[in-house]
């Protein structure tokens, strides 16, 4: 009786990103990502070296771009209060937060606002990535969370009136719904028939871009026919933008979505740590043939570990729209890379909320030092410096895919000292 | 290869063709003006393509099925729209040459890919390296006076990027799928910043030397079909005419020839390649350095040879599509060629409709992206990439 | 054989080819000298023909540049003529039987000019037919000058092919003797040893009622051979069942069958009364079975999980563990402690990783884990692989205790001495089908024999 088989003969499992992940997570602690940044700013040094030709510059440069991150305003600590909200008390504040606000607490601001979807996005990599997923569709679920938040933004106080609080929950929750099953059908799609997600997410998120450009574009169903230069959406309607609580709102103070962001991290960490589903993602994510002993349904989990990070990227396109961007164009569309970088912040952060914390604020004050009204054009050409962010995120990646490597030749070195000294 | 029976291949192919006429009729030269041919034809399209389907012939079934719908709804839009619409929107010649020249990057970067992945390693990295390509070549035709050196340094910096993700990858074996993204972080990064550096204040020059286009001006003279020959292939560029030589030359070098062989060895089982004595690191780096030079080719032909300008992130996303190409072609340089046509098309087909149509023209763009996910998910046959992609190889 | 073929690297000793030290670096270094292998897993490239295996790194070529495809396939045809056996060249490997693939395997050494084959454990994956004309193959192959080594366990296999025959035992080479004078029985001594038995106190114990009831059952493995060809056994409360067998020959299968984790083709099982052929692992465990998978590292724990919640692993969705979806990690630490001090975890506390324990700790989470349950059926499959004597210890007695509650134990093991000292009723597994069951007052040799399939030739196949 002939058999066709394929036999593809045992090799030792590979081991899954995750895993060496999981390797770093045990052991690197807080070094390595350090190491990894600062490395990637020495390279990005490098660049701007070349560009201006002195160290010196090359210095002022860096100086430049911390201040103009804003986060020069935690060094500027004094005696000053801040108000109990809801209340007409006071209590001692080290910062300075009255109306008068500084230089640099707007750029503060401006850094604390890019957090936010950073932050999201990042926890939407982080999450699928404790299931042991590669999403790289953060930008189409981001983008599609902000399509949703626009549209029902736009369209639905047409249709009734509603109080502005009752009109933010629905557009928050449609977008993250938007955002939850787009990504759920890359992991629908991986638990059935084993479609490999980076590919299906990749495919989704222009498949996205392209949708919304339609949407909004030149002519199409939902284009205000403001200009055509600049195709875009209606604003939304004001009662839909969330409240600034600091800074001036007509000059992008920072918006409430900030306490969102941060709920959004302790969320992350209970739902992963103190909850079942978290205990299965987490169960899959480590060791797939060890949870489907456990009598645990691997496809299950790969679906839904997509659909909530896809919550979290859908939640981030709504905070920016409702937040201070009140409309979706198509150069905003087409030319986002929010999502990508939420991948370095996932990984750079460890997929830990603490860290996809701290690493959000890292590539965030990046970007706002380096842009172009913050730099001073002597010191450095503030065009390329938006560039120059780029370079130093891609950096980042590069390197955090890379010291899994100079992890294990630490651990390598470690061990053989070690047998040295018993031998 | 599983010999299912002849015939259902064959009906299954009659029906992708069926589903072409259906929609072919209603639009000019024939225009028939009622709907019922389109309808009717593409129905038996969508029969046959069923009935393949069903017989186990899933891939070809399923192209049926897609062609007699397409075939269909456009047959049925076009008796929709009018007829002046029609006649200057769809001018066979003209879109023919844009859909090569839409799909000739492509070609490149797709085809670089199929080296890279044959070998067993992800190359995402793809859209970077198509930039890179596409910013050094308009920089060395700048910097050396000529389009040749310009291209040859344009496909250099693609090596030089492809060197970068092979050592990250092989040597270092960093997850490749991270260090295709950071490729393409880089790449934009890079080429943004070099841009603005060297060009923001005029932009790139325009008197730059510039890849040709090659004329064939006896096309015209050929009976009956000339004046469409001479629409689509007159005056089309050189890196065309490179690119549908690639084609026929990687599919000879893949499938024909021994370094071929070894390659799709190390690409299915690099255990076994390596007992049999072949250098796996080897051939894996000459692979993803080879995909890195034919991305940045197909970049620079968008930049020196169809625009002849350079703009910040200007594959905007090609590197991507050459990806699905590749993938939506099951790995064959053939599939890939094809794939790559009909997303040109699509792209072509979008850009004249824009015009006329609204901004759904917009919609065709996300074509490619749809069509591979149905390929990836398995609908119409599984595509199956090489057994050991993705997984570093270590010799014990 | 693979320091042999130079993919390992030997520690110690020497390798001499005709005479002259050599050292291999690669399998290339054994191919030039003459050595070919046929592997236990092929080396094989499924997508591509069979004259594209064999020719691959020594392809014939027009003008160095084409692959000269029709010159590789008539000459590896001519080649396999020469030798007596037929192959399609133009088939691809993975639409051809195995069988015709072992071939391929043995042709591409022989293309390359071996002098020397060695073939580990070819006929596991033949039928007997296969088998037959492998050793047609081989006697010819002999004709012709080669020397063959041939790795197998099946006694009767190697009395019938061998000219000399090399007893190894755990790594040191026992004898060597001539076939000439050698039965079963008396490879059979040898193979198997005289090891000292690991005695456990067992008092005699009247099983009661059937809790696993297994009937006809067929399981067949990832690619799609069926390696459970029709088994029937039943378990009773109080006893332990020892299943005996040589590697690979359908236990895995078995027990994912009984486990929930594969589906059988054909049969039944009932669990305490239960009919759970078709249902899920999940379904299996919440019908009473315990299981401590034969790998504790890659299916019987999550390396990464603290030893509480590796020993939630069963117990995590229901309270007290958790309520409505939340988890209260106190009461996982509080019944990790709990399990710890009963079942003697040593090497950490509830919050230590399962993966810093050592070998033997890590099994005693899983049997904790698993027998806290209250399981009504037992499988436990190697349980004591890779502990030292301590931990090998603690395991025997606490199954033996578990057998006294009442629990029906289904033991599976490749370690004969364990068998022997834990079972009640010992079971043999050769291909699949039970081909005897003992007392445990049998000898090894004997156990050893059936193992072996010795003793089958009257058996109709």
């Amino acid at each position: 009786m002939s058999e066709s088989v394929r036999q593809l003969p045992e090799e030792p499992a590979p081991e899954s990103v995750v895993a060496r992940y999981g390797l770093l997570q045990r052991a690197g602690g807080i070094l390595v990502p350090i190491l990894t940044v600062v490395l990637a700013f020495l390279v990005g040094g490098i660049v701007i070296l070349l560009t201006t030709g002195s160290v010196a510059d090359t210095l002022e440069t860096y100086r430049e771009i911390f201040k103009g991150s804003g986060l020069s305003w935690f060094f500027d600590v004094g005696n000053n209060s801040i108000g109990i909200p809801f209340t007409d008390a006071h209590v001692w504040f080290p910062w300075d937060t009255n109306e008068a606000v500084s230089e640099s607490a707007a750029n503060l601001q401006q850094t604390l606002i890019l957090w936010v979807p950073l932050v999201l996005t990042g926890l939407a990599v982080a999450f699928a990535f404790r299931c042991g997923l590669f999403n790289i569709g953060g930008q189409g679920q981001y983008l599609a969370g902000s399509i949703a938040a626009v549209l029902i933004a736009t369209e639905l106080p047409k249709a009734v009136a509603l109080p502005s609080f009752v009109l933010i929950v629905v557009c928050v929750l449609g977008a993250m719904i938007a955002g939850a099953a787009l990504a759920g059908i890359a992991g629908f799609l991986k638990g059935t028939v084993g479609a490999h997600e980076v590919i299906t997410t990749i495919m989704l998120n222009w498949i996205v871009i392209w949708v919304g450009s339609y949407l909004f574009g030149v002519g199409g169903p939902f284009q205000t026919g403001a200009s055509s230069a600049l195709p875009s959406s209606e604003d939304i309607s004001e009662k839909a933008a969330l409240p600034v609580f600091w800074g001036d709102p007509f000059l992008q103070g920072l918006h409430i979505g900030f306490f969102i962001a941060l709920a959004a991290l302790v969320v992350y960490s209970l739902t992963l740590n103190r909850t079942t589903l978290g205990y299965e993602v987490r169960a899959v994510g480590h060791n797939p043939e060890g949870a489907r002993y456990g009598g645990i349904s691997v496809a299950r989990n790969y679906f839904l570990a997509m659909a909530i990070a896809g919550l979290f990227a859908g939640l981030a396109g709504a905070l920016d729209i409702l937040g201070w961007q009140f409309r979706l164009d198509t150069t905003q569309l087409q030319g986002s890379q929010i999502g990508f970088i939420g991948i370095a912040v996932a990984l750079l952060g460890r997929n830990t909320a603490l860290g996809v914390g701290l690493a959000g604020l890292l590539f965030a004050a990046l970007q706002t030092g380096t842009a172009s009204r913050n730099l001073d054009p002597s010191v450095f050409n503030p065009e390329l410096a938006s560039s120059l962010a780029i370079i130093i995120q891609g950096l980042v990646v590069l390197f955090v895919g890379a010291d899994v490597i100079i992890l294990l030749a630490l651990r390598r070195i470690r061990r053989t000292r070690a047998r040295g000294a018993t031998a | 290869m599983k010999r299912l029976p002849r015939g259902w291949r064959a009906i299954g192919w009659a029906g992708v063709v069926a589903g072409v006429i259906a929609a072919f009729v209603a639009l000019p030269p024939i225009s028939l003006r009622s709907p019922v041919p389109s309808v009717v034809i593409g129905l038996v399209a969508l029969t046959v393509g069923i009935g393949s389907w069903i017989r186990g012939e899933r891939r070809i079934g399923g192209y049926a099925i897609a062609a007699g719908v397409f075939g269909f709804a456009l047959g049925y839009l076009a008796t929709r729209s009018s007829l002046e619409h029609l006649e200057a929107a769809v001018v066979w010649g003209a879109l023919f040459a844009a859909m090569l020249r839409y799909a000739t990057p492509l070609v490149f970067a797709s085809l670089g890919g199929l080296f890279s992945e044959r070998s067993g390693v992800v190359n995402i990295g793809l859209e970077g390296m198509m930039l890179t390509g596409a910013f050094f070549a308009i920089w060395g035709a700048d910097v050396t006076g000529t389009w040749t050196l310009g291209l040859a340094i344009g496909i250099a910096s693609g090596g030089l990027m492809g060197l970068l993700h092979a050592f990250f990858s092989i040597s270092l074996r960093a997850d490749q799928i991270v260090g295709g993204t950071a490729i393409n972080f880089l790449a934009l990064g890079l080429t943004s910043y070099l841009f603005i550096k060297l060009y923001a204040r005029e932009g790139t020059p325009t008197d730059l030397s510039t890849i040709p286009n090659i004329s064939l001006d006896f096309l015209g003279n050929v009976p009956v079909v000339g004046n469409f020959l001479d629409d689509v292939f007159g005056n089309l560029n050189l890196m065309i005419w490179a690119g549908i030589a690639l084609v026929g030359a990687v599919w000879v070098v893949v499938f024909k020839t021994p370094i071929g062989l070894r390659l799709r060895s190390v690409g299915e089982h690099p255990r076994a390649a390596d007992t049999l004595g072949i250098n796996v690191y080897l051939i894996r780096y000459g692979a993803v350095m080879l995909s890195g030079m034919l991305a940045a080719a197909g970049g620079a032909y968008l930049s020196l040879g169809f625009v002849t300008t350079f703009e910040k992130n200007m594959t905007a996303g090609r590197g991507f599509i050459a990806l699905a190409a590749l993938i939506f072609g099951n790995w064959r340089p053939v599939g890939a060629a094809t794939a790559c046509l009909l997303f040109g098309f699509s792209s072509a087909l979008g850009k004249t409709l824009q015009e006329y149509s609204t901004s759904v023209s917009v919609l065709f763009e996300a074509l490619p992206y749809v069509l591979t996910i149905i390929a990836v998910a398995g609908v119409i046959g599984r595509s199956i990439p090489p057994a050991a992609v993705g997984r570093p190889y270590t010799k014990q | 054989m693979n320091v042999l073929y130079g993919l390992y690297r030997a520690d110690e000793g020497e390798i001499r080819v005709g005479g002259e030290q050599v050292i291999f670096h690669s399998p290339k270094d054994a191919i030039e000298h003459g050595i070919g292998m046929v592997h236990q897993h092929f080396m094989l490239i499924p997508v591509m023909t069979v004259a594209e295996n064999i020719v691959l790194g020594v392809e014939p070529s027009v003008h160095g540049v084409l692959l000269d495809y029709g010159t590789a396939s008539s000459s590896v045809r001519k080649l396999a003529d020469s030798f007596g056996f037929a192959v399609d060249t133009d088939a691809l490997v993975q639409d051809i039987t195995v069988g015709q693939q072992q071939r391929v395997e043995i042709l591409k050494a022989l293309y390359r000019k071996a002098d020397i084959l060695i073939l580990d454990e070819p006929t596991a994956v033949l039928t007997p037919q296969e088998a037959g004309e492998l050793f047609e193959i081989l006697r010819s192959l002999t004709e012709e000058g080669l020397s063959i080594i041939f790795i197998t366990h099946k006694l009767d296999e190697v009395l019938e092919i061998a000219d000399r025959i090399t007893v190894l035992r755990r790594g040191k080479l026992i004898s060597t003797l001539p076939a000439k004078g050698a039965t079963e029985e008396s490879l059979a001594r040898a193979m198997v040893g005289r090891d000292v038995l690991l005695e456990v106190e067992k008092a005699e114990r009247a099983p009661g009622e059937t809790l696993l009831q297994v009937d006809g059952l067929r399981v067949h493995d990832d690619r799609g051979v069926q390696k459970v060809r029709g088994v029937s056994l039943e378990v009773r409360a109080g006893e332990i069942v020892g299943i005996a067998g040589v590697d690979g020959n359908g236990q895995t299968e078995l027990i994912d069958a009984l486990t929930g984790l594969r589906r059988p083709d054909d049969g039944r099982i009932e669990l305490g009364g239960h009919d759970v052929t078709h249902d899920s692992a999940r379904e299996h465990f919440a019908a009473g079975i315990g299981h401590i998978p034969e790998d504790r590292q890659r299916r019987g724990l999550v390396l990464e999980f603290s030893i509480a919640e590796n020993l939630a692993l069963h117990e995590f969705r229901k309270p007290p563990a958790s309520r409505l979806g939340w988890l209260f990690p106190r009461r996982l630490l509080e019944r990790a402690g709990r399990l710890i001090t009963e079942f003697d975890i040593r090497g950490g506390d509830p919050t230590t990783p399962a993966g810093s324990l050592s070998g033997g700790n890590q099994q005693k989470v899983i049997l904790a884990r698993e027998i806290d349950r209250d399981p009504r059926v037992l499988i436990a499959a190697q349980p004591t692989r890779g502990l030292d004597v301590g931990a090998i210890e603690f395991v025997h007695r606490r199954l033996v205790e578990e057998r006294d509650r009442g629990r029906a134990i289904l033991l599976v093991s490749l370690e004969l001495d364990e068998i022997l000292s834990l079972s009640d009723r010992i079971l043999v597994l050769y291909e699949g089908e039970f081909v005897g069951e003992f007392p445990p007052t049998v000898t090894q040799q004997e156990l050893g024999l059936a193992m072996t399939g010795g003793g089958q030739g009257e058996q109709a196949a």
